[in-house]
């Protein structure tokens, strides 16, 4: 148990009351529409959703997680921690591309993109599965602030479980997504403060930078100072061809949507945005700050291990981060960092309370049951929602509490066999309904027979992590390939009015020839000039929507300026060689991407808000089930 | 519990709230369908 002194107990109730009362003093605004209450009214400059994006991607869990991969692998446990560069690209392609669409989820974006009965189930399916989804996070989470409070104050974990959950809706309910993003920039604040005292503090307490990595040396442990530190191409436990796949997944994933599993959030977040722009630097900025936060702990853990290098047990290691700030730092900053971990909590529930909410109200309730109900019912409906999936998550996370692990893991997997469906949707215009479903519905099957079945029975041998990715997406495309070839593609109607509004990358070629022959947009401006300068900086919209070189270096050097900010700052902080040039390339290649696209995206942004008030006038009706002029 | 139950378990309750949905979104469509009912 931790010894909280009369001050830390002033702190961590002076950091509650800030946070809780910050995002519910939004109470008024949230109640006012459907909108208010799940984005904000679409009104938000690119900081708020960015660290809101940071927030629900430093989740209650996260410490201990990366704690372990930091524990177990040194410092190349960073590249697992890379998953969220999916932003990196998703922030110049998907997100422009969503943000167009104006639609609240991803399961409405499908119906956008696809039609008819398979758009329908599509949508109905992906509802289902995300509020299961968000209840199943929210217990998960809740398990493990349970843990914390008992390793804090000795309580039963189901007092962690349900308290702090509990004091998080009361606002989530009330203010809806205007509390939600009030608080994640509160608590991101709080949360990035806590994670770089702590991780100085640990530095300093292991003897500095120096003594870290001499300690680390003396053991014979040097490798793992290095990211690099591969076992072989094939072999070990860190190959290649592992590190080469979670690139793979992490940074091609951006150009689809749905390849993470943070995306279904992350959506919410551009929606909110108030520009094509503003969500796109969100998102970036988001992405960017989460990597900066995991090399600032890689730091801090590493000089943990420094000082117990010793523990075999990952339960007992994963708590290296929680560790490091109640056993080291001083009275009153206790109280500051237990204020951080309930700020990481906070918004990590709030965040999926609100997301689980809005599935069921927009994509189910609305559109299924209830498609005339008016704004004030439909807020009600949200607040309802709410509420029955803050009580669902408490049976969760407390059945579940054995089962999680696995849980994790099956869910992983699920998202490998429908990690490239996912691209697809978004980059072929002959993909469709059909087979988007039939490859997820197929994942099922294939999942259990791949990681379970067929090794219990000698068929195949236990297969390494990144030869089951590889091998389910094959099997997967076995099944979606020919379902989606077999069945017809959309009507051209709807992917013309899809393409005409979100302008989407890769293969549309006939549905852009025909949007060209109705006249509803120009025969690509930019291409067909006979000369124009390396890198253009001034645009007219119709230049600007298509796909041209300046978004393509920011897609390229996008990923690298990611990287090398993360393990730039780790290796700054333990003053190994690189890590100032990483730092200072990581900043010259953001200011890069921003001289090169930023006049593009301005351009978009002002040509979108021009058309949004009529395309959100047509998504309304469609919602309701109403046709539309020229439809 | 064996790995490989809990895991069925809990797959399962994903696939059926998934299902309960495509059930939900069938059952909309076809009352749209229907002469008189709304269409899109």
């Amino acid at each position: 148990m931790v010894n909280f002194t009369t001050l830390d107990v002033f702190w961590a109730v002076a950091f509650l009351l800030l946070m809780v009362g910050g995002a519910f003093f939004f109470y008024r605004l949230a109640r006012r529409s459907e909108s208010d209450f799940f984005l904000a009214g679409r009104r938000l400059p690119w900081w708020l959703p960015a660290s809101s994006v940071f927030s629900t991607h430093t989740a209650t869990d996260t410490p201990m997680w990366v704690t372990g991969v930091i524990y177990a692998h040194g410092l190349r446990g960073l590249w697992y921690t890379f998953f969220s560069a999916w932003t990196a690209i998703g922030a110049f392609v998907s997100a422009r591309i969503f943000r167009r669409s104006l639609a609240y989820t991803q399961a409405e974006w499908q119906t956008q993109r696809f039609g008819g009965l398979g758009a329908e189930l599509l949508r109905g399916w992906m509802a289902g599965w995300q509020v299961f989804m968000n209840m199943f996070i929210l217990g998960w989470v809740g398990i493990a602030m349970g843990k914390v409070c008992a390793l804090a104050f000795g309580w039963p974990v189901w007092v962690g479980l349900v308290l702090p959950s509990m004091i998080t809706a009361v606002y989530t309910l009330a203010a809806g997504y205007w509390g939600v993003v009030m608080g994640d920039f509160l608590q991101g604040i709080v949360a990035i403060f806590a994670i770089v005292l702590v991780s100085l503090v640990g530095l300093s307490a292991a003897g500095g930078p120096t003594g870290v990595t001499e300690r680390i040396v003396e053991i014979g442990q040097q490798w793992r100072l290095d990211v690099f530190a591969f076992t072989g191409w094939v072999d070990g436990d860190f190959p290649i061809v592992w590190w080469l796949t979670m690139l793979v997944i992490a940074v091609i994933g951006g150009f689809g949507m749905g390849t993470s599993i943070d995306w279904y959030v992350e959506a919410q977040r551009i929606q909110s945005a108030k520009s094509v722009r503003d969500a796109t630097y969100g998102l970036w900025a988001g992405g960017a700050v989460t990597l900066i936060r995991n090399g600032f702990w890689a730091a801090g853990i590493l000089a943990f291990f420094s000082m117990l290098p010793g523990i075999a047990n990952a339960a007992d290691y994963e708590l290296g981060w929680f560790r490091l700030g109640f056993e080291l730092l001083p009275a009153g900053l206790v109280g500051v960092f237990f204020g951080a971990i309930l700020a990481i909590h906070l918004s990590t529930i709030s965040s999926h309370l609100n997301l689980g909410a809005l599935y069921f109200t927009r994509d189910l309730y609305q559109r299924y049951l209830k498609p005339d109900a008016s704004e004030k019912r439909l807020v009600w409906v949200g607040r309802a929602s709410t509420f029955v999936l803050l009580v669902g998550s408490f049976f969760y996370g407390l059945m579940m509490e054995e089962i999680t692990r696995w849980l994790i893991f099956a869910l992983w997997l699920m998202m490998a066999g429908i990690w490239l469906p996912n691209i697809l949707q978004v980059v072929w215009w002959r993909f469709n309904a059909w087979g988007y479903l039939a490859g997820w519905m197929a994942n099922l099957g294939v999942s259990w027979l791949v990681v379970w079945v067929l090794p219990a029975f000698g068929v195949i041998p236990k297969l390494p992590d990144h030869l089951q990715f590889w091998l389910l997406l094959a099997l997967g495309a076995l099944v979606f390939v020919p379902v989606t070839l077999l069945t017809k593609p959309e009507k051209m109607d709807r992917l013309v009015r899809y393409y005409v509004m979100t302008r989407p990358i890769g293969w549309w070629g006939p549905v852009h020839r025909d949007a060209v022959q109705r006249g509803l947009i120009e025969e690509a401006p930019a291409m067909k000039e006979k000369s124009r300068p390396l890198i253009r900086r001034t645009w007219t919209p119709e230049q600007a929507d298509d796909w041209t070189r300046e978004d393509w270096i920011a897609v390229i050097l996008s990923p690298l300026v990611f990287a090398a900010l993360m393990i730039g700052v780790t290796k700054l902080l333990l003053l190994q060689p690189g890590g100032l040039w990483l730092v200072l390339g990581a900043v010259v290649g953001t200011a890069a991407i921003y001289w090169v696209i930023d006049p593009k995206l301005r351009a978009v942004s002002t040509e979108y808000e021009a058309k949004q008030a009529r395309y959100v006038e047509q998504l309304e009706k469609r919602l309701r089930w109403q046709k539309e002029e020229g439809s | 519990m064996e790995r490989g139950l809990v895991t069925l378990i809990g797959m399962s309750i994903a696939y059926v709230a998934s299902f309960l949905g495509l059930g939900l979104a069938w059952w909309s469509w076809r009352r749209r369908q229907r002469p008189g009912g709304d269409d899109v």
